[in-house]
């Protein structure tokens, strides 16, 4: 069902001043957000902080708004920098470090995943994930939570990133060969390699 | 066509995440039934993608949204220190089309100020300066060659009027 409001239409409305159209934006997009900057803070005051400031960006830059892609992704790509850079000024950022995580260390050797246990709790592989993606440089967890927990398609992540989908490809790649590397270093007791 | 594991084990991941087409994915789904190694490599790649649960739903604080709209319309922008150096500002393809507008917008501003210095110098070639009035404007004439000239005149005409007996006081018969 289409919403009863287009989110073209509601920007519109925002630009020529009305409050109540911003507003439904908000309502409309705050719990992508809020889940989303989840996957960066456990901490319920940064997460609000960050999206708070998601928003008020999103407002003074609502002119520049060019409709090239959807509100949505534009939204998405404010949301990744504003919480990015939040995580930098807090000093929890082991991307901007001198070496570009990309080019150094060639690819990773692959190695056989293990999918959790099927008795591991729901919370608890959470955890474990969440604290699995702390280990990883900003860029690999970037992309490894646009894709494997929004289900954003590569086109949408390549938009968002600001980056062509063949690097989004080869991103993913070593993304996830970090990922299992560290799963398999941190927790080798979830479970045994096939 | 057929592929061999090395063609095949690249687009494991994109094929699970269901970015292949299907002229793409069909190929690979054969090599998939009839390689044993490549089953368990795209058995690993679904294995790790168990890790990502999906997560329950964040509780919103009540109010959010007009509060956020409250503030937006007061003038606050967010936070003043930040960054948009961490992602580029536009995907590539904007980027590409923002150079050719750049490029444009320059050429255009270039043009611009040759056209203005043009119609400038052709004005300053054309209007008339504030000591030389002349009705065809085809040369500047100073005030003293132009009563040169007037004097030349009178001198002819009076010697004219001589040369025919007729002057001023020879009108009355003297």
């Amino acid at each position: 069902m289409e919403p009863a409001f287009e989110d073209a239409d509601l920007v519109q409305e925002t630009l020529q001043g009305n409050q109540a159209s911003f507003q439904l934006l908000v309502e409309r997009y705050q719990g992508r957000m809020f889940a989303l900057v989840r996957h960066y803070t456990r901490n319920p005051v940064e997460i609000e902080d960050v999206v708070q400031d998601t928003f008020l960006k999103a407002y003074h830059r609502l002119s520049s708004f060019q409709h090239n892609s959807s509100f949505y992704t534009w939204l998405y790509r404010i949301a990744v920098n504003t919480v990015l850079d939040a995580m930098k000024r807090r000093g929890r950022s082991p991307v901007q470090s001198v070496e570009d995580p990309e080019l150094v260390g060639g690819a990773p050797e692959p190695q056989q995943a293990f999918a959790p246990d099927a008795g591991v709790e729901r919370e608890e592989i959470a955890r474990v994930t969440h604290e699995v993606l702390e280990e990883l440089p900003e860029i690999f967890r970037t992309v490894l939570v646009l894709r494997e927990f929004e289900d954003r398609p590569y086109q949408e992540i390549a938009d968002i990133l600001g980056i062509s989908i063949g690097t989004v490809e080869s991103r993913l790649f070593r993304a996830r060969a970090k990922f299992r590397d560290k799963l398999t270093t941190l927790y080798p007791e979830f479970g045994q390699p096939e | 066509m057929t592929f061999r594991c090395d063609d095949a084990r690249p687009l494991i991941p994109s094929y699970l995440d269901g970015e292949l087409s299907e002229a793409q994915a069909a190929p690979l789904r054969k090599h998939l039934l009839d390689c044993q190694p490549c089953r368990a490599s795209a058995q690993g790649e679904k294995n790790l993608k168990r890790w990502f649960v999906p997560t329950e739903e964040v509780a919103v604080p009540a109010g959010f949204a007009a509060r956020v709209a409250r503030r937006a319309f007061a003038g606050d922008p967010g936070s003043a220190e930040f960054d948009d150096t961490l992602v580029p500002a536009s995907p590539p393809e904007q980027a590409e089309t923002g150079k050719l507008l750049t490029f444009v917008l320059r050429a255009t501003a270039v043009a611009a100020v040759f056209l203005v210095l043009l119609s400038v110098g052709i004005g300053r070639l054309r209007l008339p300066d504030q000591n030389t009035i002349s009705a065809t404007n085809a040369e500047e004439v100073s005030l003293e060659q132009a009563l040169d000239e007037l004097e030349r005149l009178n001198e002819d005409q009076a010697s004219d009027d001589q040369g025919a007996g007729r002057g001023p006081e020879d009108a009355d018969g003297r």
